[in-house]
């Protein structure tokens, strides 16, 4: 009997979007309150703190066009690996020498911001990204869709 | 567990920058057959809907139009690709990106199909797979937060720690909305004429994508 109404439910499959976001729901609250908050120490990319630089607080470490460090899951098979992370055009190499603020101007950016997040929160901006996608398709859908 | 008792002793590891592919027996059965159905969606041709007029002897046969038939084509190759991509992969995240492709691809093949019914179950369908990117990409970067790599190579030796439960079921949710294509395929009554033979291709990514995520879950 609960299972004939359950599948009538079910069987409408606009109940399905529904049921599926409960569930992600749920799963998420359970993930926020048993997981372990200390991350893993030893993160792919390792960062320190240089208040004297001009690139501060987006210093990578290392001076451009050259090697930084990263740490590689299999550094065998990427030898070039890093030498892209501090990339500077020549106009903001000429910042950067002649300022000590290019770094507060590069977080200043949505794209500085978006960095500084990716790397303070070890990727879990992806999922913040993916949201922030998926409210936009809903928007635009329910406004397409309206009209 | 380990891994050369689930999918089999890989026979050759492609090492590609800081990533690994894989070609395992279980992941190159499962490679093969995504290729075989991709040369069966190459080479396809769409199914035409007949209706019969009730009471009399007349007909009506649809078409589907050469613009129609090249985006569907365009989309099953492309999910074949996709699956093709999820089936060999060695890493966590480019496993998460090629299902969130198939899921994609899923929406286009279904939506394709010009008749309201069928794009209404698109739309929910679309909405379903964009939501479950959530759950999918979240999964990817806590396992990056708890263990410190992505590589299923690193994962299924013991040096790393193990990914928690909660995250498992995180990417296996992930998975399932994005597989839930055949559902509402089957809902719009897509797997005959209107979608024949392209909206094949959605049930076998489906297919395919839950059959992997279980070796994933296991192995790491």
């Amino acid at each position: 009997m609960i299972i004939q109404r359950i599948s009538r439910i079910i069987s409408n499959y606009e109940m399905i979007m529904p049921l599926f976001a409960g569930a992600v729901s749920v799963l998420f609250v359970v993930a926020i309150f048993s997981l372990p908050l200390p991350y893993y120490e030893e993160q792919l990319y390792p960062k320190t703190i240089d208040p004297a630089s001009p690139l501060n607080p987006y210093e990578r470490g290392g001076p451009p066009f050259t090697q930084v460090t990263i740490n590689d899951q299999y550094p065998e098979n990427s030898p070039t690996a890093g030498y892209v992370t501090s990339y500077l055009t020549p106009f903001s190499w000429y910042l950067a020498n002649t300022t000590l603020y290019l770094g507060t101007t590069i977080v200043a950016h949505p794209g500085g911001i978006l960095d500084e997040i990716l790397y303070n929160t070890r990727g879990l901006d992806t999922v913040v990204e993916t949201t922030i996608l998926f409210i936009a398709f809903a928007i635009a859908s329910y406004l397409y869709r309206k009209g | 567990m380990e891994m050369s008792s689930l999918g089999g002793i890989p026979y050759y590891i492609l090492e590609f920058g800081d990533e690994l592919v894989y070609f395992s027996p279980y992941t190159v059965s499962l490679f093969l057959l995504a290729l075989v159905f991709t040369m069966f969606a190459v080479m396809a041709k769409p199914e035409r809907q007949v209706d019969i007029a009730f009471g009399g002897d007349a007909y009506y046969a649809k078409e589907t139009s050469l613009q129609e038939l090249r985006f569907r084509r365009f989309m099953a190759i492309a999910c074949g690709f996709a699956s093709m991509g999820a089936m060999l992969t060695g890493d966590i995240f480019n496993f998460t990106l090629f299902i969130s492709l198939v899921g994609i691809c899923n929406v286009g093949i279904v939506a394709a199909v010009k008749n309201r019914h069928v794009q209404n179950a698109a739309y929910q369908y679309g909405i379903v797979a964009l939501s479950a990117t959530v759950p999918l990409f979240g999964a990817a970067a806590l396992i990056a937060a708890t263990t410190g790599t992505l590589s299923m190579v690193e994962l299924w030796s013991s040096a790393t720690p193990a990914v928690p439960l909660v995250v498992k079921a995180l990417l296996v949710l992930g998975v399932m909305g994005e597989g839930m294509a055949p559902f509402y395929a089957a809902k719009a009554e897509m797997f005959r004429a209107p979608g024949a033979p392209y909206v094949i291709m959605c049930s076998l990514s489906s297919l395919l994508i839950f059959l992997r995520v279980i070796e994933v879950v296991l192995v790491i």
